[in-house]
């Protein structure tokens, strides 16, 4: 008979993962390249509203001064469609052991800059989202959270992949559940 | 174009050190654009207000442009000094900084810079600063935040093409 797939904690805690930081990490890119200038048409809006909301972000990377000029760009130009692309990865699950891994430490490496922020002071916006908000202690908790969540969720992806499929036929080593029909 | 800006702001100044020069240069004294300056002092930039003030009674004797350069070119140092009417002094006459001054103390600049804060807050629902309103074809585009001067070389030429 066929077994149902069992809901084991390693398996709830990629449900969870990918439910929750999936949208985040969408919404978070959009944001960043979308938001708040959202002039779209025509063309020329389009580009403007893109190139404006972009150099907002490159200009709240800069604060954190982390980076050259050239990493700032770099990053300005790159991050909120890599959030879009893996955000997207990550909710449907697919290869999840890589875009997961690649969340999990984009999620780190946000956690290690926002509590060095906070741990120098830095009065700045943390850039996480299009709305200004303040790097203080609920925000590096709540980033520090979604970095565990974030880890644990690449981890036990790749252990899960190790295991055979519940659904999968049983290996000729097993023993039959049925008796056999005299 | 409208923008609405903070002297405190480092956006703001990121901003005008990017596009003011050529913005004058290219297009406001050339008649292509008509720029206007509204003043919008954040609550948490303690002495944006101050320098607003001297902004705007510089405004009134014709200096605006040279005080508004002062002014963002020694940010760091005012931001931490709080000493706006040193820095305003730098640029100004002995007879200039006396009448600047007479304006600001008897508040006569107040109500020009409130009326800035309330346009910004109630038509255009200004969040952040600096937010560049663009008037043009009859259509009005808010656009928060910094911008190169290339992009924007680029767009106002887009818009002034639509005539």
């Amino acid at each position: 008979m066929m077994q149902s797939s069992p809901l084991n904690f390693r398996r709830a805690v990629i449900w969870l993962g990918r439910l929750i930081l999936g949208p985040v990490f969408i919404y978070a890119g959009y944001s960043k390249a979308f938001l708040p200038n959202s002039h779209f048409w025509p063309w020329f809006f389009l580009k403007f509203s893109l190139s404006t909301n972009i150099a907002n972000f490159a200009f709240q990377v800069d604060a954190f001064k982390l980076l050259p000029p050239w990493g700032v760009q770099f990053v300005a130009h790159t991050l909120p469609f890599t959030e879009i692309v893996l955000g997207f990865l990550v909710l449907i699950g697919w290869q999840l052991r890589i875009f997961g891994t690649m969340l999990a430490a984009i999620m780190v490496g946000f956690s290690v800059v926002v509590t060095r922020a906070y741990l120098l002071h830095m009065n700045i916006n943390c850039g996480c989202f299009a709305t200004p908000q303040p790097i203080n202690m609920e925000k590096v908790m709540e980033d520090a959270a979604m970095a565990v969540l974030a880890v644990l969720m690449a981890v036990f992806a790749m252990i899960e992949a190790r295991k055979p499929h519940p659904w999968s036929a049983p290996s000729a080593a097993a023993p039959a559940t049925m008796p056999a029909t005299k | 174009m409208e923008v609405f800006s903070d002297f405190q702001c480092p956006a703001c100044k990121s901003l005008y050190d990017a596009t003011n020069r050529q913005l004058m240069d290219n297009y406001v004294n050339t008649g292509k654009v008509y720029l206007i300056h509204r003043d919008f002092p954040l609550p948490m930039h303690a002495h944006s207000r101050v320098a607003a003030q001297y902004s705007r009674a510089a405004a009134q004797i014709g200096k605006l442009e040279a005080v508004e350069e002062v002014l963002f070119q020694n940010q760091d140092k005012w931001e931490a000094s709080g000493d706006v009417d040193g820095t305003v002094a730098k640029v100004l006459s002995p007879a200039e900084m006396t009448k600047v001054r007479a304006l600001v103390k008897s508040g006569a600049v107040d109500a020009s810079i409130a009326k800035d804060q309330a346009l910004g807050n109630n038509t255009y629902r200004v969040s952040q600063t600096p937010t560049t309103i663009f008037h043009a074809n009859g259509q009005t585009y808010p656009y928060a935040g910094v911008m190169s001067w290339d992009i924007l070389k680029q767009f106002l030429d887009q818009l002034l093409g639509g005539k």
